[in-house]
């Protein structure tokens, strides 16, 4: 048998002993916790020589296993979410063998003791608002300009709207921002997705992250909706409950 | 596992204002988001410069891979973006701008010395 090495999923605490056995991850390998002073490890093998530097460095460029990867490692975090607090870690976080995995939870015990203490009970929640790409033009102009003065009084008029409608934007995703963090009790703007990634169409103005009370799930779909009929000429979008991705920092206090 | 090679295109958004997502699996721009770009960072055994890998320079790697496809779906902003990719125009102009003063330079000192 090829040689394997321990990718790492997530870290999490009081993991029952088989509550992933029937969790595959990625190429459908199962999974194992690896317990240290109280902290789960979740891990699975992969091939060394798949998974080793020179075979990550190879393959991390070929979308089609990307993103297969990053399916697995995405199924596998939320498996775990659903069973207790979660860390998840970031793609390709591989050890040698169990004691490699040992050690790093040794070494940043502290700071993942207090990350899961952050995000239990908690759930994150993705809010994307679109704005049209251009402002639609004017409703048929209802006689031709009758002079060149005319054509540009409209011409920037046009202009006006359309920057109206930006700051429109702008301000709108900003006003449902602040609302949502309201009842999120941690808030993450991320840069906006390139919509040559999403194939979205229109400008992304706001692509934000809220970690959420389990308990205040449903506040925060309400407030959601509320916030998205108020602004009709927005395209909204909430996804979740993800595992806490955006909130699962080490550096922070 | 649930595979899904459905590539990069993900759809418009189709549930409109006011629409919560239904529970589904999640477009692969939002997986690689928070899997490339987010989470705990914990060095390994294997040393992996995923700060190399941030979502930007995936992007471009997946469009340089599928670049007819791209270039099929009307995509083609990498041209113009002198981030990433200088056209052979451009160098072209840099390259006879350069030859250009490399004559005057030259002219100038065989003008001094002879004068």
């Amino acid at each position: 048998m090829a040689e394997s090495a321990r990718y790492l999923y997530a870290i999490s605490r009081s993991l029952a002993g088989d509550a992933l056995a029937d969790v595959r991850g990625i190429r459908g390998a199962p999974v194992a916790v690896v317990r240290h002073e109280g902290l789960d490890a979740v891990v699975g093998d992969v091939p060394l020589e798949e998974f080793g530097e020179d075979g990550l460095r190879t393959h991390l460029e070929d979308l089609a296993w990307l993103e297969e990867v990053a399916r697995g490692h995405d199924d596998v975090v939320r498996a775990v979410a659903e069973l207790g607090p979660t860390a998840p870690l970031r793609l390709a976080t591989i050890c040698l063998d169990d004691d490699g995995v040992r050690r790093r939870l040794e070494e940043s015990r502290g700071s993942l003791v207090s990350v899961l203490d952050r995000v239990a009970g908690r759930a994150e929640w993705s809010v994307k608002l679109v704005a049209p790409s251009a402002a639609a033009e004017p409703a048929a102009e209802e006689d031709r300009p009758t002079s060149g003065a005319e054509f540009l009084r409209r011409k920037k008029a046009r202009s006006d709207q359309r920057q109206e409608q930006h700051l429109g934007a702008t301000g709108a995703a900003e006003e449902v921002h602040r609302e949502l963090a309201a009842v999120a009790v941690a808030s993450r703007v991320l840069p906006p997705q390139d919509p040559q990634l999403t194939g979205i169409a229109g400008t992304m103005v706001l692509n934000g992250a809220y970690l959420v009370d389990l308990a205040a799930g449903d506040d925060f779909a309400v407030r959601f909706r509320e916030l998205a009929a108020a602004h009709p000429t927005l395209q909204a979008e909430s996804a979740g409950p993800w595992p806490p991705y955006s909130f699962a920092v080490l550096e922070e206090p | 596992m649930t595979e899904q090679a459905s590539g990069l295109q993900s759809r418009p958004y189709s549930g409109g204002a006011g629409q919560m997502a239904r529970p589904q699996p999640a477009n692969l721009a939002d997986i690689l988001e928070r899997v490339l770009d987010k989470g705990i960072i914990i060095a390994g055994d294997i040393r992996v410069n995923l700060l190399d890998i941030e979502l930007l320079t995936v992007k471009i790697r997946l469009l340089i891979v599928s670049v007819d496809k791209a270039q099929e779906m009307g995509i083609d902003w990498w041209r113009n973006d002198p981030m990433l990719s200088t056209s052979a125009q451009d160098l072209a102009d840099e390259n006879r701008q350069l030859r250009e003063r490399l004559d005057e330079l030259e002219a100038g000192e065989g003008g001094s010395s002879s004068g």
